[in-house]
């Protein structure tokens, strides 16, 4: 499968930003090399700060900078933004509602793919859901960072973009307009159940849908890039015409878009619902594509969580 | 004494009153930690900040940020007195409607630079205050207060260490060393201290003062400004509860609120309601 990094992708954005903005300030905790920032730096080294590896430093200075009119994007692995720095993004940033972007790498088990646990963060979106005030994105490929990065930066207050490992699968091969806080129906085939995801789990989500529809199951392929706000309206509909429904993420099954689905499933559009995901357990090193078949995230478990919601729907 | 330094005298007596006065009528509140700093406030607000009252958002004004948010009493304090807002909000103190919270908003109450309360993060936002002016080609002073207790926080020399590296001349840090914390004194509760020795290695500009003693703050706060290079510390030492005699060297008075006789006594020492 083509990849293109994620983490490049922020990077180039950010050049293309700062070259018409001086307001743009890239905050990095030794991280440089995380997002392969050289080139910016080397173009904008007055607007570029490293405080050293010291992540809960690095959010309270951007929130310094936002505070004194500058949009600052902190740029690190998205567990040492969201858990070493937890307290500082909610009470510095988010309770504020400074302008400060947060840049999130290896998000989720395949992204950190080798490194180990203490480097594969599926805890990030599920900590910055319960926070008030913060705009997170999980956009599925290099080419929707881009976009995403674009419109955070525009949009006044905290947000939160989780990207790749740099080895990040091509999901869209052409550019798509990306619009924050809504959901994008990918595939609408069919009203027999609908599949929920983001992120680099959507390839395998697709395939799962295209393995569910030569079975003569149709499937409705739901991108929700933006897990905050949360495009409440139109996931109901959705719901409403497939009754049944199935999320996919690489994150644990607690706390991100299987439970901000569960959220809306059980207040506005009450379906059955089958959740894919890191079984609330700690994964291992490894390649990232037999990462996710192992955890049970691969494109067979999908399917058959297609079919049990089914199931449950037709039982009901 | 000069005149100057006898109005901020007056002035930090009437801080004080409003302190002990808001504390009693919220029902909550942090006296002693907001008495020992209350000199330190004084003179910022009244002499050393270049600040426009009317304009609390002005982009080249200077910057304070109050790292201890729980002595925020004698900053609203010197808020209201300054022209921030009305004297009248003082009593609303830490009430659902009061733009007054328990611990700094910056976006409830005119004139407060920085939400603050979680200890520690201080000079960190100061680091990126300071940082900002440099890089917007602006030429105000960033000014943070912090506990000495809360210098147990990391967080503190992840700041120290980038705002040397960055040779944050305009970050003046003042450090109201009262020598106790909530638990009890600092030096029972862990190897903070000596403090000053810890604070050079870091390469900032440090001073060492009596930080009741109005000459000694405008004295100190003068050469920190003189530096160009390095960031400076202020290291002034200071008395929980000062002004208040009863609450000195009683550590109860961190956080705890005075009776009506208790407030009639700590108002008559503080020189009575005028």
């Amino acid at each position: 499968m083509k990849q293109e990094s994620t983490r490049i992708a922020v990077t180039e954005t950010l050049m293309e930003l700062a070259g018409k903005d001086p307001k743009i300030v890239l905050v990095c905790s030794d991280s440089l090399l995380v997002i392969k920032a050289k080139p910016y730096v080397d173009k904008y080294p007055e607007r570029f700060i490293d405080v050293g590896i010291a992540e809960q430093n690095a959010v309270c200075c951007a929130a310094g900078l936002a505070s004194c009119g500058l949009i600052p994007f902190v740029a690190t692995y998205a567990g040492f933004i969201t858990m070493r720095a937890c307290e500082q993004v909610r009470t510095f940033v988010a309770y504020p509602g400074l302008n400060v972007k947060m840049i999130g790498a290896n998000g989720g088990i395949a992204a950190g793919e080798r490194e180990g646990v203490t480097h594969q963060f599926f805890e990030d979106l599920g900590i910055l859901r319960t926070i008030p005030g913060i705009t997170i994105v999980v956009p599925a490929d290099a080419g929707q960072v881009r976009e995403a990065v674009k419109a955070v930066a525009y949009n006044s207050g905290p947000a939160y973009i989780r990207i790749g490992s740099g080895r990040d699968p091509v999901v869209f091969e052409k550019p798509l307009r990306f619009e924050l806080g809504k959901v994008r129906i990918l595939r609408e085939q069919g009203t027999d159940v609908a599949l929920f995801a983001n992120g680099f789990l959507l390839p395998r989500v697709l395939a799962a849908a295209e393995e569910l529809s030569r079975e003569g199951i149709q499937a409705t392929v739901v991108e929700v890039h933006t897990l905050k706000p949360l495009d409440v309206e139109t996931i109901t509909e959705v719901l409403g015409k497939t009754g049944a429904a199935v999320t996919a993420e690489d994150h644990n099954i607690i706390g991100g878009l299987g439970s901000a689905l569960a959220e809306v499933i059980a207040e506005h559009r009450p379906v059955p619902l089958v959740r894919v995901g890191l079984r609330d357990i700690y994964p291992r090193s490894g390649r990232p594509e037999k990462l996710l078949d192992y955890y049970n995230m691969g494109v067979s478990d999908i399917v058959a969580a297609a079919r049990k919601a089914m199931q449950k729907k037709a039982e009901r | 004494m000069s005149d100057r330094i006898k109005e901020l005298t007056e002035t930090a007596r009437l801080l004080r009153q409003d302190v002990v006065r808001m504390i009693h009528l919220a029902g909550d509140g942090h006296p002693g930690p907001s008495l020992s700093v209350a000199d330190i406030v004084a003179a910022l607000y009244f002499e050393v900040m270049h600040i426009d009252p009317k304009n609390p958002q002005w982009e080249d004004r200077d910057r304070l940020v109050l790292s201890k948010g729980h002595s925020c009493p004698a900053v609203y304090a010197a808020l209201a007195r300054r022209g921030y807002f009305s004297a009248e909000q003082l009593p609303g103190l830490r009430s659902l409607e009061s733009m007054l919270q328990g611990h700094p908003d910056m976006n409830k109450t005119p004139g407060i630079d920085t939400t603050s309360g979680s200890l520690g993060n201080g000079i960190s936002i100061g680091l990126g205050m300071a940082l900002a002016g440099r890089i917007k080609g602006r030429d105000y002073t960033t000014y943070v207060i912090t506990g000495d207790g809360e210098l147990e926080e990391g967080v503190v020399w992840e700041a120290m260490m980038a705002a040397q590296h960055y040779h944050l001349g305009r970050l003046i840090t003042f450090i109201d060393n009262n020598e106790m914390q909530s638990g009890g004194p600092v030096e029972k509760i862990s190897g903070l201290y000596p403090l000053l020795p810890k604070l050079q290695a870091f390469g900032w500009h440090c001073q060492e003062i009596d930080g009741h003693n109005f000459a000694e703050i405008l004295d100190s706060t003068k050469q920190a400004q003189a530096e160009e290079e390095r960031p400076s510390i202020i290291l002034a030492h200071t008395v929980k509860g000062q002004g208040v005699p009863f609450m000195i060297g009683d550590n109860s008075w961190h956080k705890r609120v005075p009776t009506e006789s208790e407030l009639q006594e700590a108002l008559a020492v503080l020189g009575g309601d005028r």
